[in-house]
């Protein structure tokens, strides 16, 4: 069985670094792995968006739409965009902090309402929302860089197959180590968040 | 050995460490702009540069390879036209040192002003094309490109697209080979590339094609996978080894039950990983090497199969490559030409030719809601230059850099974007055509330092010939030390911005010694000075250069503190808004009908572009109500004092 993350945000965010850490500890697990980053020109507040596949064995790095057991969504809107990849019962994990899009600043659109609604009630396929503000989560912790490892640490809830000793050493050997006390509590304090 | 997570830039470089590369050079491009920077970490057993453009890069490497050493330069698919002149001649040449191109490409246009296949070009300069379809495979294929290289003495090409650069995947590690060089052979006849000299060349590359065809047919690079009830079996199981395990395809036996198997697909790369996902009763021959391809093993493989399919991206390259030689296949009839190959579209491929019943996969993943356009950074020094610009209804001839971006909503200013160092010949061609047919209009370009080094010198150069004195012709450098789209590396000014950086050219000295009359220099964060300078240089009928000063606010971390609106004070014009700063937003204030522009405090890195834009003052830093604030930090004062036009500068 191979077990498919999809990861939606905005450039600037650590998409990439995320992708990383959960990547290396589902391979300290034991698992084969592949996972993608597609950044394009997003470093500039664009949209972005990433996999991590794990498994006995995995082929693709790529995740069909529909697939996805988990979607991992560092903002609220492209939690929205990325949904429609996510399985019937798949889980989303949510940042409910909004980050405004071109149209929105220039007043051509609306941010949408209700994004968890949108993303957990179109009656099609059930998905388990889990929503919480983690701007407002590392804001506490005192870094706003730290959003990324409060929606690891709720991930990290959902994936059973990979123990915590192996996140813990994932998150290690990713994050400098003058923050590394504070990745981890950020960390701990998603994994708590039910 | 060590097995370790990586991504397939990261393998390519170790699999240039392992072979005991010694000179690695690139020109940084999505997706291979990490390639170099993972090279970087092996220093200093290793040398890597990031060239001023991919043609220096490719000559570097050629330099390097003349004496005997290892050398690999990349660059994205777009770098290769600009290397193709060294090139095309190099490769006629006995190559000493093992030479691998490494050629990203971006099937889909996620960061390229076009998706053109290199496998053309790669075939056109008679080299030998590798394509890895993961990390494991970006490494082995990298070495292996070496050893192919020194041993039937040509160029070879390693072409990762940009899913197989990005992706990671395990990657076993393996001892660096300890390698001595044979120095500079001096052999003018095999090195001096003039006729006579190049004559025996054309035979030589034609004898080198052919002979790799031949042996190609027996690498175990290019494999069999038979479908066998629900499992697959790759035929030629041996442990990859690039040269020494060869072996013959084996074939199913006519006495074997599944004998004749109905449909082979021939891939490669990464799109053999993505067929094997569909798990479809199908044959896989699986080709390592995509040129040349191993006509002799394929021709006689295929005639055991009812149907052949050759999935590809892009250009019908190996569909192509095979039809010529009289193999009978299909496959752009039933893949796209255009874009990723995923999954679910090469299964619908399948279905459409017959292959497949019918498709379990959904296509459609994406939702459709607000989009999300790349914009520029808070702080971003371009934004005042633009703003600038769009309030004097200039339309703008572009290049490519972030500033590219202004081509996309809301600024949409830029006309036209072409390629590399573009801008300048194209702003001299449309004065020249608009001149002679009487529609002369003022014109302004702009470029970015990095790529004023890369390819814009030459074009700035070219104008002062056959200069009109009366055209109006306005260049804007904006020179913030950083090739910052692919994400902060270094260029010729940056070391007038941090000590980090060994290269401190002198743009404005470089154009004055260049000859042009008139040069200005101007602090883009002082916004009534920037913008005065600017429309002085606008409304000047004669050539002349603006250059900015602010660093990148991303790659030189720079963070004052934030602005705040006073909703009491603003009047809701919109004009720090139109800026288009990541921070900036009209709010509804509580107790306020009106909608009052806000700042997202986390957001704002306190550039004070949108207080001096405010025509009430409403915006000010914070803490320092009341007052007019002004950028805190100056740039290196030596770029700022040239604040008139140069000497001579009046016509």
């Amino acid at each position: 069985m191979v077990r498919n993350i999809m990861l939606g945000g905005v450039g600037g965010q650590g998409l990439v670094m995320t992708t990383a850490i959960i990547s290396e500890a589902a391979f300290l697990a034991g698992f084969d792995v592949k996972t993608n980053d597609v950044i394009g020109l997003s470093q500039r507040g664009g949209k972005v968006w990433g996999s991590v596949r794990y498994g006995e064995e995995v082929f693709s790095p790529n995740i069909a739409p529909g697939r996805a057991d988990v979607l991992l969504a560092l903002e609220a809107l492209e939690g929205l965009r990325w949904s429609g990849y996510v399985r019937a019962g798949g889980v989303v994990i949510l940042n409910t902090a909004k980050i405004p899009p071109v149209p929105v600043i220039t007043e051509k659109a609306a941010y949408p309402e209700d994004i968890e609604g949108l993303i957990a009630g179109d009656g099609q396929r059930e998905v388990d929302v889990r929503a919480i503000n983690a701007l407002e989560e590392a804001r506490k912790l005192g870094n706003l860089k730290v959003v990324n490892m409060v929606t690891m640490g709720m991930l990290s809830a959902v994936l059973e197959d990979i123990s915590l000793d192996c996140w813990r050493k994932a998150i290690e050997a990713h994050v400098p180590e003058k923050t590394l006390a504070l990745n981890l509590k950020a960390f701990d304090l998603g994994r708590e968040i039910r | 050995m060590e097995v370790k997570l990586m991504t397939g830039n990261e393998a390519a470089a170790r699999g240039f460490y392992e072979a005991g590369g010694l000179v690695a050079s690139s020109y940084p491009g999505s997706p291979t702009v990490e390639l170099l920077e993972a090279v970087r970490a092996y220093a200093p057993e290793v040398y890597a540069e990031f060239s001023v453009n991919e043609k220096v890069a490719l000559e570097v490497g050629i330099g390097a390879s003349f004496t005997g050493a290892r050398a690999m330069v990349s660059m994205k698919h777009v770098g290769v036209n600009i290397a193709m002149d060294p090139l095309m001649t190099f490769t006629q040449t006995p190559i000493q040192g093992g030479f691998l191109l490494v050629s990203g490409e971006d099937p889909g246009m996620m960061s390229s002003q076009n998706e053109q296949d290199n496998r053309v070009l790669g075939k056109f300069a008679n080299m030998a094309i590798l394509d890895p379809g993961s990390s494991q495979e970006a490494k082995d294929f990298a070495k292996l490109g070496f050893s192919l290289s020194e041993d039937y003495g040509l160029p070879v090409m390693l072409r990762m697209t940009s899913p197989v650069c990005h992706s990671r995947g395990p990657v076993e590690e393996l001892e660096r080979e300890v390698r001595d060089i044979a120095g500079f052979s001096k052999i003018p006849e095999d090195f001096g590339m003039v006729p006579p000299n190049t004559f025996p060349k054309q035979f030589e590359m034609k004898k080198r094609i052919e002979r790799l065809t031949e042996d190609a047919s027996g690498w175990d690079i290019n494999f069999l996978e038979v479908w066998e009830e629900d499992e697959r079996k790759k035929v030629s199981d041996t442990p990859f080894h690039p040269i020494n395990g060869r072996q013959t395809v084996q074939r199913l036996a006519p006495s074997d039950p599944f004998f004749p198997p109905k449909t082979l697909i021939i891939t490669s790369g990464l799109l053999y990983y993505n067929l094997k996902e569909l798990e479809a009763p199908v044959d896989i021959y699986k080709l390592g090497m995509v040129y040349p391809l191993p006509i002799e093993a394929l021709r006689s493989l295929v005639e055991d199969y009812e149907q052949v399919l050759v999935l590809e991206e892009l250009t019908p390259f190996i569909e192509n490559e095979l039809k010529s030689h009289g193999i009978q296949c299909e496959g752009k009839k039933y893949f796209s030409f255009t874009g990723e190959l995923h999954t679910e579209l090469i299964e619908a491929g399948l279905v459409k030719a017959g292959v497949l019943g019918s498709a379990k996969y959904e296509t459609a993943g994406e939702v459709d809601t607000v989009a999300r356009i790349s914009m520029f950074c808070a702080g971003c020094p371009h934004r005042p230059v633009f703003d600038i610009l769009k309030k004097n209804k200039i339309s703008v001839i572009g290049d490519i850099g972030c500033y590219s971006l202004a081509v996309l909503e809301p600024l949409h200013m830029l006309n036209t974007i072409i390629s590399m160092g573009a801008t300048i010949g194209i702003m001299k061609g449309m004065s020249k055509a608009l001149s002679l047919s009487g529609k002369a209009e003022p014109l302004v370009s702009v470029i970015g330092d990095g790529t004023f080094f890369h390819s814009g010198m030459t074009g700035a150069l070219n104008l002062l010939h056959q200069l009109d004195s009366n055209a109006n012709l306005t260049l804007i450098i904006l020179n913030n030390g950083t090739t910052a789209m692919t994400g902060g590396q270094m260029t010729a000014t940056s070391g007038s911005y941090t000590k980090d950086w060994d290269m401190n050219t002198s743009i404005p000295e470089l154009l004055k010694a260049m000859g042009f009359p008139r040069v200005r220099v101007v602090d883009q964060f002082d916004y009534k000075g920037a913008k005065a300078a600017i429309e002085e240089e606008l409304k000047f009928e004669g050539l002349s250069i603006v250059m900015t000063t602010r660093p990148c606010a991303l790659n030189f971390k720079i963070r004052e503190p934030y602005f705040v609106v006073d909703p009491q004070i603003c009047i809701g014009c919109r004009s720090c808004v139109k800026t288009n700063c990541p921070p900036i937003i009209m709010k509804q204030y509580e107790g306020i009908e009106k909608l009052k522009s806000s700042i997202d405090p986390d957001l704002c890195v306190g550039c004070s572009v949108c207080s001096q834009v405010c025509p009430v003052s409403a915006i000010s830093r914070v803490g320092d109500k009341g007052r007019v604030a002004k950028a805190v930090s100056k740039p290196d004062t030596t770029l700022t004092e040239n604040k008139t036009p140069s000497e001579g500068g009046k016509q």
